[in-house]
């Protein structure tokens, strides 16, 4: 663990450069580049909040800020996990040339998607306002669930990208899981529309403590309860130093994979 | 001046590398592996149990066919590899040049794989800047600095590549080969370079098929064969040797 902290610090700057290299290249011959970072959850939002307030109604006031107050952290969760599978091997040329943590190439994905999803809530605050949804002070609290689940998500995208030197289907796989977990999360819809004596199976989801804490601050302006905080970090926690361990131990055989 | 000190120091370096035939690359075959019988594996030692010491201030010449382990050593040392048994010192920074531009990404341009290779190094952001105009004059390749390498030719890259590890200033500088490319009039001021180099006590490792490079340029040569020592010594002794087996072998062959 001390190894995880000390050279994510000493090559900070590295994994910024390639975190944005990252951004500049998926941007990139686009005539509006960067903007697109914000572009793209505006659009969804107009998209959303026009199906949701016309055509589908659930009886969710707002739906559009109910949805997208955990949409965008199960994007930054699922992104970087799609991005950071690759890392490693599509890094493999340079982990055959230079000597480089090879902690830096799945930190730096995760570290893009961070900025974006960053980006992605200026859109959403400018939402909060046009649709006239309460702006609350409980905003605030984001940094908190925002903690967790990044330690959450770096500790899968640690596994999963170990996994997939050795066995390229790890890939193709975590898309079937990924999108299988979306429905088990509740994000299109909330845990109360889940009958009681299903709601057990819900609860075993790790996501869902962290992803509660997002939806209460921004849409209902309340702050989670202490057992639900702390089974958010229990879950990153834990995530993080079995992924890390695992990460660890095989490291030094990438070479040979990739 | 030198500190008497050896830069780089190896002892008892094994590289083995597992080769599975048909290693099992998907589940599937993972699975039908699984069903029949083990997959063949057999190790083979890439380099086999070298020891050697390289003082401070020397330039040394690593010569062998292909196959004799020439570039699994040095990536060893560059620390690419970590070695199956053995270890590995290195005193000071320490720059390779493996393969040209490694750590250069084809969509960005020169300047920002300036940066972006420095950084992969372990220098500071700072320290890249500072460095940046130096680097972009001795690679004298013009206004494609600020195009994507992509565009580059391998000269063009060759020149930004050894530029950048040279002038980063690295107690050590490892080299693979990759003078073989560039034309005569770059090729002479990466010589002048590394006499420079040489002047300034820096300790450096030529890893070549050039054995003019290495008669005229080293202090030490030594000839690798599958994976172990066979010669060490002064340059011309070495070559002589290597040029015998060679000959030898092309003898028997008949």
């Amino acid at each position: 663990m001390t190894e995880l902290v000390r050279d994510t610090y000493r090559y900070r700057e590295l994994i910024w450069a390639l975190a944005l290299k990252e951004l500049k290249i998926r941007y990139k011959r686009s005539v509006l580049g960067f903007l697109w970072a914000l572009l793209n959850p505006a659009l969804l939002m107009l998209v959303l909040t026009l199906v949701f307030s016309t055509i589908l109604r659930f009886g969710v006031p707002h739906y559009a800020v109910f949805l997208l107050s955990v949409l965008l952290p199960w994007t930054f969760f699922s992104q970087s996990l799609s991005y950071a599978v690759e890392s490693i091997v599509s890094n493999g040329d340079l982990i055959k040339k230079v000597r480089v943590p090879k902690l830096v190439f799945p930190v730096a994905a995760l570290v893009s998607n961070l900025i974006n999803l960053g980006l992605s809530l200026i859109p959403l605050a400018l939402l909060v306002l046009a649709i006239r949804h309460p702006f609350y002070w409980t905003w605030l609290y984001l940094p908190v669930p925002l903690l967790a689940l990044v330690l959450f998500t770096l500790g899968m995208t640690f596994f999963f990208a170990t996994a997939n030197v050795y066995y390229r289907d790890v890939a193709h796989i975590l898309q079937v899981v990924l999108s299988a977990w979306f429905y088990l999360t509740p994000i299109i819809y909330s845990l109360d529309f889940i009958p009681a004596h299903y709601k057990w199976i819900f609860k075993l989801n790790p996501l869902i403590y962290v992803i509660n804490g997002f939806r209460l601050s921004v849409y209902y302006g309340l702050l989670p309860k202490a057992p639900s905080i702390a089974a958010s970090f229990t879950c990153g926690i834990a995530s993080l130093v079995i992924g890390f361990m695992i990460f660890r131990k095989y490291q030094d055989q990438f070479v040979f994979y990739v | 001046m030198s500190s008497g000190l050896p830069a780089i120091r190896l002892e008892n370096i094994t590289q083995r590398f597992r080769v599975i035939q048909e290693r099992p690359d998907s589940l599937r075959e993972l699975f039908s592996k699984f069903f029949r019988h083990q997959s063949q594996v057999h190790d083979f030692d890439a380099v086999r149990d070298v020891s050697f010491e390289v003082p401070e201030g020397q330039m040394l010449g690593v010569i062998g066919r292909n196959g004799s382990g020439k570039s699994t050593l040095l990536k060893i040392i560059a620390g690419v590899y970590r070695p199956t048994a053995g270890t590995v010192q290195v005193r000071g920074a320490l720059a390779a040049l493996i393969e040209l531009g490694a750590g250069f990404h084809h969509e960005l341009t020169g300047r920002e794989n300036i940066l972006l290779s420095g950084l992969l190094m372990g220098y500071s952001k700072r320290e890249m800047l500072e460095r940046e105009e130096r680097i972009v004059e001795f690679a004298d390749i013009g206004d494609f600095i600020d195009a994507p390498v992509k565009q580059y030719s391998s000269g063009m890259y060759m020149r930004l590549a050894f530029s950048v590890a040279t002038e980063i200033d690295p107690k050590v500088l490892l080299i693979d080969e990759i003078l073989a490319v560039g034309d005569a009039a770059f090729k002479e001021k990466c010589f002048e370079r590394i006499r420079r180099f040489r002047e300034a006590d820096k300790t450096i490792l030529l890893v070549t098929h050039a054995m003019a490079q290495v008669a005229d340029h080293c202090d030490r040569a030594i000839l690798l064969d599958q994976g172990s020592i066979m010669a060490d010594g002064p340059p011309d002794e070495v070559i002589e040797i290597y040029k015998n087996s060679m000959l030898m072998e092309a003898v028997g062959a008949e």
